[in-house]
């Protein structure tokens, strides 16, 4: 028997703070369902999906139920669409993205990732058909998101691509203006895309991975920020309290966190007969008041967010949940580290109304944390070349540091500094972040070819 | 086939209970496999199993006891386990759940969810009250195989029991308890 504090620290935990299991990602590879036509091929998907993930819903519910933790998504990563089409024209893939569409409707996941290409350094002709069916795939689904990776630290960046990418988003968003831009909040351009990551927009089942697997990511900023709070309330000596003790607090409830969630696959997994893959760490906060991880920015010392000593807190933040986390789960992956999306954390979305958190701030931020600038509304005027470029600075950080990061921008039509957009459930909602020189990097858009891989990568 | 035995014991704590009781057991040719003791408000109590050739009587670990020279009597009740009885020690089924259990200290409050639970066929494994500031909290050990209940309704009268009674009460699967406190992933 376990004693008594420890139980209660845990029903706490679960009960109190928000603890769930932000999603169980069901990946599954696509690679055998290429028929001789689209025809063929949809069909093929459309079974593959089904045989598998057929019981996974109502899994994963009957487990949530036995243990009393939610699982707030279940979903889908399938392995990247332009693999599995090589060949296919635009419009094979929008009826590619229709099945999976189809198909993730009828086995009941919220949403279904892998509408994916990976280009980082050179794209083939069915790599351009594919990113030209981004915007209208996008715009006549509902669950199906897509990532494309254009640089790795091996490759370099792919800057024809990186060119591509704002113009992409740019439709996207303004095909989708009735809904605010929603379809740029189901893509993602990545640097370093990992292939076992469970969170939306950017799940792909990489090419690596076996036929399927169950990926799990957790959430609980929620979970960590009353731990903290009840640390430095309840603390004997309350002068005495100094920031190594408050990381190791950190480090302990994500370790429960993170064991909580290796519990929830592990079974489900058991249950489906399907493999289990890993715990993805993340700290992914939801729009829910209690479960930001802005909150534990104010927490731990600063009034503002995005104030000086923000980065150096989600630096502190984001090693002590790997630290936690690593030592509680047999196999770690995916992104794993903390998660600041804007438009998913009201706080941080907040911040961004008050004036006090700035793009480059954020820019900074991610340096540090698992990420990139995620869920980012921008005015709908700014140019498709000044997105490409945010995008490019973001990249660079992932290139030369060996990290992955991403960029999911929102240019909201219509919409400008001032303004807000809101998305509903877990996409969030957020003021209009402003976007400083605007039109001025258009000459170095321009130069298309790629940038070199850093010195660094070469260790053969 | 060895003889297996009950030995439950509660005496005024003091060092070497354990060491005169089981050097009793020793002298008989015994041999102890399980047991446990928890010490409340200055008395000990402890029960174990032991398993002795087969001519060993209760009466003669009895009398042994009963010789060791100690201060406060050992109050002790021995039972023979009949050999069709043993069940094989398979750690806790996968239906164990853990419910907690707080609120202001009044009467009855044991009472009243040991009853709840025994209205509902559950087993109560193991059970651990405390009282600090006036404020009660239990946390039990709870075997649901038998419960008569589904999760759902089980859950669902704990809540209407929180309600009424004023307590806070919680049910969680064992495992999350075991997963969150303990260093090995089983």
């Amino acid at each position: 028997m376990l004693r008594s504090d420890q139980i209660l620290a845990t029903v706490e935990m679960i009960q109190k703070e928000n603890l769930d299991v932000r999603t169980v990602t069901m990946g599954i590879s696509l690679l055998d369902c290429r028929g001789g036509d689209v025809e063929e091929t949809c069909k093929r998907i459309n079974s593959k999906i089904i045989e598998y993930a057929g019981n996974f819903v109502a899994t994963c519910d009957t487990i949530s139920k036995k243990y009393g933790i939610p699982i707030v998504n279940k979903r889908i990563a399938v392995t990247p669409i332009a693999f599995v089409g090589a060949g296919f024209l635009k419009d094979d893939f929008i009826r590619i993205a229709k099945t999976l569409d189809q198909a993730a409707t009828a086995v009941g996941v919220d949403i279904l990732g892998g509408f994916s290409a990976q280009v980082e350094k050179g794209m083939t002709k069915t790599d351009r058909e594919f990113i030209a069916s981004i915007p209208e795939a996008l715009a006549q689904t509902e669950k199906v998101c897509s990532s494309i990776n254009i640089g790795t630290t091996q490759k370099g960046i792919n800057m024809d691509a990186l060119a591509m990418m704002g113009r992409t988003i740019k439709e996207l968003a303004e095909i989708t203006a009735d809904k605010g831009g929603f379809g740029a909040a189901k893509f993602v351009v990545f640097c370093n895309q990992p292939g076992d990551n469970p969170f939306m927009a950017g799940a792909i089942h990489g090419i690596e991975e076996a036929d399927a697997v169950l990926n799990v990511g957790v959430s609980g900023p929620g979970v960590i920020a009353r731990a903290l709070e009840r640390l430095i309330q309840k603390h004997p000596e309350p002068g005495s309290l100094r920031l190594d003790e408050l990381a190791e607090e950190i480090k302990q409830t994500t370790f429960r966190v993170t064991r909580c969630g290796e519990l929830i696959g592990r079974v489900v997994s058991k249950s489906l007969g399907i493999e289990f893959g890993v715990v993805d760490l993340s700290l992914a906060p939801t729009p829910t008041v209690g479960d930001s991880v802005g909150e534990i920015f104010k927490i731990l010392g600063v009034d503002a967010i995005g104030a000086p000593g923000t980065t150096a807190i989600l630096a502190m933040l984001n090693d002590a949940v790997k630290k936690g986390g690593i030592f509680a789960s047999k196999t770690v992956g995916g992104l794993s580290g903390a998660f600041i999306p804007v438009m998913e954390d009201a706080m941080l979305a907040e911040a961004v109304g008050d004036g006090s958190l700035c793009l480059e701030k954020l820019e900074a931020m991610t340096c540090v944390c698992s990420v990139g600038l995620d869920m980012i509304a921008i005015p709908g005027s700014v140019d498709a070349d000044t997105i490409s470029a945010i995008i490019a600075d973001e990249m660079a950080l992932g290139l030369i540091n060996a990290k992955t990061t991403a960029a999911r921008l929102i240019p909201v039509p219509g919409k400008e500094v001032g303004d807000s957009v809101s998305f509903g459930g877990l996409f969030g909602a957020s003021p209009i972040m402003p976007v400083r020189n605007v039109g001025k990097s258009s000459r170095f858009i321009a130069w298309g070819g790629r940038m070199p891989a850093p010195i660094h990568s070469f260790k053969n | 086939m060895r003889k297996q035995m009950i030995i439950s014991v509660m005496s005024k704590d003091r060092p070497g209970i354990i060491a005169d009781i089981t050097g009793a057991i020793y002298k008989l040719g015994g041999d102890v496999a399980d047991l446990n003791q928890t010490v409340l408000c200055g008395y000990l109590t402890m029960i174990l199993s032991a398993s002795f050739d087969p001519e060993v009587t209760k009466e003669d670990l009895l009398a042994a006891i009963s010789h060791i020279k100690t201060r406060c009597k050992f109050e002790v009740s021995i039972k023979e386990l009949d050999p069709d009885q043993e069940e094989e020690d398979m750690g806790p089924p996968e239906e164990t759940y853990i419910l907690t259990v707080q609120g202001p200290n009044k009467t009855g409050i044991v009472h009243g969810i040991s009853l709840f639970c025994y209205n509902h066929n559950i087993n109560i494994f193991d059970l651990a009250t405390t009282l600090q500031n006036n404020q009660y909290t239990m946390a039990l050990q709870l075997d649901l195989k038998h419960c008569i209940s589904s999760l759902e309704t089980l859950q669902q009268e704990l809540e209407e029991y929180s309600r009424q009674s004023g307590l806070t009460i919680m049910m969680q699967h064992n495992d999350i308890f075991q997963v969150t406190n303990e260093i090995a992933l089983h």
